[in-house]
């Protein structure tokens, strides 16, 4: 019974993906395309070349920890939307300590710029989480209402009060400078001994596995320590938690700051891993990607590392795609929303069919045939 | 003093009440959904494929039939309306069968279909226009004068030379305070976001109830968008809903989920919104006020400015074999 359930649990996101490219090859094939003709373009483009296989490193280690951040809040049942925003605010931290501060040591500086990235994600989260749990308001708005607020107040800072005066003259509206002292440090020195050499292998750096142990941690966390099992009660019953003495509120609360502390660091990997500055078109989105990739890896901090490798995957491939097979790469996002609802309702009946396994076992009647891919009327 | 005057001008006004009309009709959307006992989130996803299918449909419309449109021109808005209104329809059907059929959580459906109709947007774009973010230029309805009001001493600029689905909207709200009032789909509707448990015993058919609240939400939202679209822009661009779908539910949440209330919170966040696109000469930095009506809805959800009574059954997904 447990393996057959460990099977279905895997089976979700494959059936899942499998669905996501049934509904894109269909789209493919309306505008007149050979649908495995593009899906081979793109599998050779993203997996077959050195620069691809880094390239996707660097675009996963944001989705990395944009899924993570998604996915603490998930872990309580509260949707922190607000991802988006928190990173914005966590990005223009860090690029503010960096380019204030100067003549700081490396390792006094860059601990220093992750902990103001961190803290202006936390910030920017500690309004949504305090109106929910002092007044009640639902954090789903308030979130995206602090997204757009984060948008306006970022634009102000930027163009308006610190831009860099060696930029002025020109259309460039961007920061100055951050400290060498508070960049993140490439990894290419390490790949370049192996072999590996070019631009795409110099932009990976350290975030990645910064991220990597972050999920590692958490991992470990949720699973095995008190704290853990609290978040867990809360989840499965508050009810139940809270008569048992688990405080609902506290447990809430931290996770949401963690969620939003971990969003604070997500701009990072581009503002202080690779241009050294926040300029005005930093990339934005990420925070909604995050969340695509939660829902992709139910939540578990492990699942997110594979989630985020498949969205950098699909971002990369789709390049090739618009590249090389002059398929739209829009083709490709919505393939991702379809995998996103695909995977919803995947885990959804899955969860119903397992609940109904169980019933039927604590009845004591035999178990009858495998789930029907139709719901219950 | 200056200020303030500027702040009650006529035409600061008039364009308070262009700019509510898209929030107005997408809250209006939201009552329903809501409440048959659907959080509908999806509906700045809807909004994006209405403004896209409004200028599509009315882009589409002139050029099969230029005959036609040359002697009657409001044929091609109203061709851009029905694709929009169409295309929301669609857009509700699958949240309602995510949600209502799967009982899939209604925010992650919502999200969901957020970033569908922003990704499907682009793509169609690009296939019909060969670029992303922008359509060719649209032609309105033509302007008209509301017969007796347009006569009023302080209305009459108001009332003269306005869009017509500035009428069908205000019409719109009345009749849906009427329908979830007095009549028997109204009052079913609300059974079913309020105990549905008790409706189903009654014979009342929740799952029917709740795919109509979701579907007329995607209607309304897909009309609002077409209304960006075809009434304010005179095309389609990217992003130009601006997250009104977000704050089209909190003019709902802020109208206690009744279209009347509907109506006087999206007038106040139209008004504000109306200050950002006509910047007023403020001591403040545009941004400020461009953030004004997202701050504002901070407040109302917060229970600043009112407490909430929100349909009890809403966002609970309801089986009859469980529980």
């Amino acid at each position: 019974m447990k393996a057959r359930l460990f099977l279905l649990q895997a089976a979700a996101p494959v059936l899942a993906i499998g669905f996501g490219m049934l509904i894109s090859s269909i789209i493919i094939l309306a505008i007149g395309r050979n649908p495995l003709e593009v899906f081979g373009v793109m599998v050779r483009f993203s997996l077959t070349r050195t620069d691809s296989l880094f390239s996707i490193l660097f675009k996963s280690t944001p989705l990395i920890l944009a899924g993570l951040a998604v996915a603490m809040s998930f872990r309580v049942n509260l949707f922190n939307i607000g991802v988006e925003g928190q990173y914005y605010m966590g990005a223009f931290a860090a690029a503010f300590v960096g380019f204030t501060l100067r003549g700081l040591p490396a390792g006094i500086h860059l601990p220093l710029a992750l902990l103001a990235a961190m803290a202006g994600g936390m910030l920017w989260g500690l309004v949504p989480i305090l109106l929910k749990i002092r007044r009640g308001a639902h954090e789903v708005i308030t979130t995206i209402m602090m997204n757009y607020i984060a948008s306006a107040l970022i634009l102000y800072l930027i163009a308006d009060v610190f831009r860099d005066p060696a930029q002025a003259g020109t259309p460039r509206v961007r920061t100055p400078d951050v400290a060498a002292a508070a960049r993140i440090p490439s990894l290419a020195p390490v790949f370049n001994r192996l072999g590996f050499t070019g631009s795409d292998v110099q932009k990976l750096n350290a975030l990645l596995l910064i991220g990597l142990a972050l999920c590692i941690v958490l991992a470990y966390v949720l699973a095995r320590t008190r704290f853990g099992y609290e978040v867990r009660a809360v989840a499965a019953n508050p009810g139940a938690a809270e008569a048992a003495g688990i405080a609902n509120r506290r447990v809430e609360f931290w996770m949401f700051m963690l969620s939003a502390a971990i969003a604070g660091l997500i701009g990072l990997n581009d503002i202080l891993g690779f241009f050294g500055y926040l300029d005005i078109d930093f990339p934005k989105g990420l925070g909604f990607l995050g969340i695509s990739i939660a829902l992709l890896a139910r939540n578990n901090p492990l699942g997110v590392i594979l989630a985020a490798l498949l969205f950098g995957f699909l971002d990369r491939g789709a390049q090739g795609v618009q590249f090389f097979a002059r398929i739209p790469k829009e083709t490709i996002v919505i393939m991702q929303a379809i995998i996103i609802l695909a995977i919803v309702v995947a885990y959804e009946l899955m969860t119903r069919y397992i609940r109904m396994q169980r019933k039927r076992e604590a009845e004591g009647t035999p178990t009858v045939s495998p789930p029907a891919m139709a719901p219950a009327p | 003093m200056e200020t303030l005057t500027s702040l009650l001008s006529l035409a600061l006004i008039a364009s308070a009440v262009r700019v509510t009309m898209p929030i107005l009709l997408t809250a209006l959307g939201a009552v329903y959904s809501e409440r048959s006992g659907v959080v509908n989130i999806g509906l700045e996803g809807i909004m994006i494929m209405g403004t896209f299918f409004g200028a599509v449909g009315n882009y589409a419309f002139a050029q099969a039939f230029p005959q036609t449109v040359a002697n009657a021109p409001d044929l091609a808005p109203l061709a851009g309306v029905l694709a929009a209104v169409a295309a929301g329809v669609a857009f509700g059907l699958i949240h309602a069968l995510v949600t209502v059929t799967f009982r899939v959580n209604q925010i992650i459906s919502g999200v969901a279909l957020n970033l569908l109709a922003a990704g499907l947007a682009r793509f169609l774009n690009i296939l019909l226009f060969t670029q992303a973010t922008q359509s060719p230029g649209v032609r309105g309805f033509t302007p008209i004068d509301i017969p007796v009001l347009k006569d009023v001493a302080v209305l009459g600029p108001l009332a003269r030379g306005i869009s017509p689905m500035i009428v069908v909207a205000l019409i719109l709200v009345a009749l849906s305070q009427w329908i979830l009032l007095r009549t028997k789909f109204g009052l079913r509707l609300r059974a079913v976001g309020e105990y549905p448990l008790a409706a189903d015993t009654l014979g009342v058919s929740v799952t029917r109830m709740r795919y109509a609240g979701v579907l007329l939400s995607g209607a309304l939202a897909g009309m609002a968008g077409s209304y960006l679209a075809i009434e304010q822009a005179h095309l389609y661009f990217e992003g130009m809903t601006q997250g009104r779908g977000f704050i089209a539910l909190a003019a709902m949440i802020f109208g206690n989920w009744w279209p009347v209330g509907a109506l006087g919170a999206s007038a106040l966040f139209g008004y504000f919104d109306a200050l950002s696109l006509r910047l007023v000469r403020l001591p403040v930095p545009s941004q400020f006020i461009t953030v004004l009506p997202h701050i504002v809805t901070i407040l109302v959800l917060a229970g600043f400015v009112r407490r909430a009574q929100m349909p009890a059954a809403d966002g609970v997904p309801y089986s009859k074999e469980e529980e």
